[in-house]
């Protein structure tokens, strides 16, 4: 009889204004709708997250084998601080509870895992301190944006020090095995040049020796997150008493239950019955003695004993029926987005700007390109259901000027002259100018190389 | 057993080719295609139109082959030149309302309408059709005469309502030979859910009496470059926005003017071009004048197919601004030819397009920044193009007939 096993996902992006081209001639404006992203986080915090953690909460209390796993974005700390501290401070109540395990992210929920690896690992590194400050535990589990998972990713979570790294569990890959079992990762070196990335950059003390892999159990999973109150499911409605006879039925060590959080009030809402089920669950599990575990418990527990080979070539997911990164890179809009958006890293790097860089990082959040998707269009599929934008197009038109006038701005500091601005501004394409950020960079760097040479000039002459 | 359809129309390629002629024509082909025989009535006036009388088949002919079988009502007026004097009139309708008909209209087109309606038996007695099918209001007297006469279901088919052609001040007497056509019929067929919404919200009629079939496009191959008098005239290397349409209210193309104002100050190198005739015409010179656009606008008054898809092959995008447009043929021939679209939401044509941009036809700065946006990311403009005439496969004539005749099996049963 396995364990169970909880990871929650708890994000909220920063969606961009209505930006126009004319009215960024002449100022700078605010990217981001301050005034929607305020809304959607006070909806969902009443619907989901104020409601869930204290359910949570007096689970905890009342029952001694419930653990629970949350992976909480940056970008929905920063949130938390401008929109709900009352959201962040159940938050760290759980975390007081000490069953509650933080795993580790990307700060941003960005796709750096497959754009940069310096920026990968800043931003980890980032969210390892978040982790740290906020909750008092520093992450050993790594999970990256939406699941997103190859040989490589998981051997460069290893690099940085994570003993375990969670990921879908795709029959493709699983051909036939039980995704409840820890596996392990092929060995190999990654280049010198990512592990010397890394290294300078490393998000924990040091490399783990060894990484574990824990798979979703996307069956069971999406019973609750996405089944849960559809009523044309044959197992609907769904109680807890014969979601507990499933989770009995499985073999393995862990069944891993791994969703957004927003499963609970947000997706499934409150009269689906969904806080009843989750109510009930610990109690009918612990009555046939189904313990739960953390990750880093799930990965503990099963010290020494064999564990099978999740070889992963091609990058996996947990977006879509695809499982792979064309919820994000399926079209030529998303395509260019991403490239335009990582094409900005050296020269707003190169600034030394904290705001400039700051914002920027919120660009590179996921679902800034999941918006743009056009694959399942004519269904009135998902990512429609999770856009606040009217359409993929929209989106991207939103996006790029954003990231024009970015590109702008961080070049005004590079070319003090105003004629190459007003050209850049108006001619080029978000995908273009990268000669500027070049020249920019070229700066950047001989002021820095300056920089150096005057500190130790400054060395020397203190040492005289 | 086949179906054989009686139909009332009020004008027909090459006779005339505003959207209501492009559309007959394409659903009859589409019927005769699925093996539904059509008995199609227009009206004609014969001493202007013998030529193009015998360019197509006369009665008779045909029934059982590619071609409907056509019978001409003569009457005084030439469809053309009428319906052109119709909607300047409905101008000043719109500004003028209240006044009585009779000094609106003249007494032309309620004649022709008349005589169009009295002569419907008459025509139409040999015919044995299962079904009277009727478009627009100008032949919904004609279609109730003949269905009642038969003892046939009838459709009234609904391509564009007098709202839509009169900025919702519609002439009250044929807002009335609307509704009364669309309370008599059996089924109501609607080429959009915008159009639907407009016969449930400002008509009062009943959803559950009407279909929406859109219309359709018989995709044709993308032209090739010519040297055109009009693509001549157009600076080569400049973007080019391009508007296509009659230049009346409904098409809101002094909106496309505004839009180019914002356009044409960020990017002075973008070339504007206004394609089609019509009682605005004036008006919009003046107002591009007054904007300072002389230099970039132009306006090619009437213009040939070839012509018009020559100038849709090269345009950078294309705007249809309208006002309220019951679908808006023009959008999917621009898709056709490569290009990309920017539509006002109040459109039949918006709800089936998915990669293009949809504004509110008011929301002059939100067209301008879709325009600037497409000229400036050439991946975007890529997308468009290449995900956009995906929707031409779907909405062909033949699919859209088949539609059509479930309406008419679904009528038969009962």
């Amino acid at each position: 009889m396995p364990a169970v096993c909880f990871y929650f996902q708890v994000h909220q992006p920063y969606r961009l204004k209505d930006l126009r081209i004319r009215h960024m001639d002449c100022e700078h404006p605010a990217y981001f709708d301050e005034e929607k992203n305020r809304q959607i986080f006070r909806k969902v915090a009443e619907k989901c997250y104020l409601p869930t953690n204290k359910l949570m909460l007096d689970l905890l209390n009342r029952h001694k084998d419930f653990h629970i796993a949350y992976s909480l974005s940056g970008v929905f700390l920063d949130q938390c601080k401008e929109y709900g501290p009352d959201v962040l401070a159940s938050f760290q109540e759980l975390a007081k509870t000490g069953k509650v395990e933080f795993l580790a992210e990307t700060y941003y929920h960005s796709l750096s895992a497959v754009a940069s690896i310096g920026e990968f690992a800043e931003q980890v590194g980032m969210h390892v301190r978040a982790m740290e400050e906020l909750f008092g535990q520093t992450p050993r589990t790594f999970r990256n944006t939406e699941l997103i998972f190859n040989n490589e990713i998981a051997q460069i979570a290893r690099l940085m020090g994570f003993s375990g790294i969670i990921a879908e569990g795709t029959d493709h890959l699983l051909r036939g095995r039980s995704p409840n079992n820890p596996f392990r990762i092929p060995q190999f070196r990654v280049s010198r040049g990512q592990e010397r990335a890394i290294g300078t950059k490393r998000p924990l003390a040091e490399r783990a020796k060894d990484i574990t892999v824990l798979l979703k159990n996307y069956r069971l999973s999406d019973d609750i997150a996405f089944r849960f109150s559809d009523r044309n499911w044959s197992g609907h409605p769904l109680s807890a008493e014969t979601y507990a006879d499933w989770v009995q039925h499985n073999d393995g060590h862990t069944v891993n239950l791994f969703m957004d959080y927003e499963t609970f009030g947000e997706h499934q809402w409150a009269d689906t019955g969904i806080f009843d089920f989750l109510e009930a669950l610990p109690r009918i599990l612990g009555a046939r003695g189904i313990p739960f575990f953390t990750p880093a418990q799930a990965i503990d527990t099963w010290k020494n004993k064999h564990r099978d080979l999740y070889d992963v070539h091609s990058t996996i997911s947990w977006a879509d029926t695809e499982r792979d990164l064309s919820a994000w890179t399926g079209n030529r809009i998303q395509q260019s987005a991403l490239h335009a958006a990582f094409a900005l890293e050296h020269a707003i790097k190169a600034s030394e700007d904290a705001e400039l860089l700051n914002v920027w990082r919120k660009l590179l959040t996921s679902d800034h390109l999941y918006y743009m998707s056009t694959k399942y269009w004519n269904d009135g599929d998902v990512h429609k259901y999770f856009s606040p934008y009217e359409s993929p197009y929209e989106a991207y038109r939103r996006f790029s000027h954003a990231l024009c006038d970015l590109r702008e701005r961080v070049t005004i500091g590079a070319t003090s002259a105003v004629k190459t601005k007003q050209r850049t501004k108006k001619h080029a394409t978000i995908s273009t100018g990268r000669k500027i950020q070049d020249a920019r960079h070229k700066n950047a760097t001989k002021r820095e190389t300056n920089k150096r040479n005057n500190e130790i000039t400054n060395k020397r002459t203190s040492i005289s | 057993m086949s179906l054989h359809t009686l139909m009332f129309g009020w004008e027909y390629p090459p006779l005339h080719s505003g959207g209501l002629g492009v559309a007959c024509q394409g659903l009859v082909k589409g019927l005769l295609k699925n093996g539904t025989r059509v008995t199609l009535v227009l009206p004609m006036n014969a001493s202007h139109d013998e030529g193009a009388q015998l360019a197509m088949r006369g009665p008779g002919q045909g029934m059982d082959g590619d071609e409907p079988d056509i019978r001409f009502i003569e009457s005084a007026l030439q469809p053309y030149e009428g319906t052109a004097e119709y909607e300047e009139r409905m101008i000043a309708a719109a500004t003028a309302n209240g006044q009585p008909f009779i000094d609106l209209y003249g007494p032309d087109l309620g004649q022709a309408v008349e005589r169009f309606t009295a002569m419907s038996i008459e025509k139409t007695k040999d015919v044995q059709a299962d079904v009277v099918h009727c478009h627009d209001w100008m032949t919904y007297d004609a279609g109730i005469r003949a269905a009642t006469y038969h003892r046939k279901p009838l459709v009234a088919h609904i391509h564009a309502t007098e709202l839509d052609r009169t900025d919702f001040h519609p002439n009250q007497w044929i807002a009335e030979r609307e509704r009364s056509g669309f309370l008599q019929a059996d089924r109501i067929i609607a080429v959009s859910q915008y159009t639907k919404n407009i016969l449930v919200r400002h008509y009062g009629i009943a959803a559950d009496k009407i279909s929406v079939v859109h219309n359709g496009h018989n995709v044709s191959a993308p032209v090739a470059h010519h040297n055109t008098i009009v693509s001549s005239a157009i600076h080569k290397r400049a973007p080019l926005v391009l508007f296509v349409g009659r230049l009346t209210l409904q098409k809101n193309p002094r909106q496309f003017l505004d839009t180019a104002k914002i356009v044409h100050e960020l990017r002075p190198d973008v070339q504007f071009v206004m394609a089609g005739d019509g009682p605005m015409l004036p008006e919009l010179m003046d107002h591009a004048c007054a904007l300072g656009l002389t230099d970039c606008v132009s306006f090619t008054g009437t213009v040939t197919r070839k012509e018009v898809d020559q100038l849709y092959k090269s345009a950078d995008c294309f705007v249809m601004p309208s006002l309220s447009e019951p679908f808006g043929l023009v959008a999917l021939e621009a898709i056709a030819q490569g290009t990309p679209v920017i539509l006002s939401k109040q459109s039949g044509a918006a709800e089936v397009i998915e990669h293009g941009f949809k504004v509110d036809f008011w929301d002059t700065d939100k067209f301008a920044d879709c325009i600037l946006t497409i000229l400036r990311e050439q991946p975007l403009a890529e997308q468009l193009i290449a995900e956009a005439p995906s929707i031409l496969h779907r909405l062909n004539w033949q699919n859209q007939a088949n539609n059509v005749m479930s309406i008419y099996r679904d009528l038969l049963k009962t």
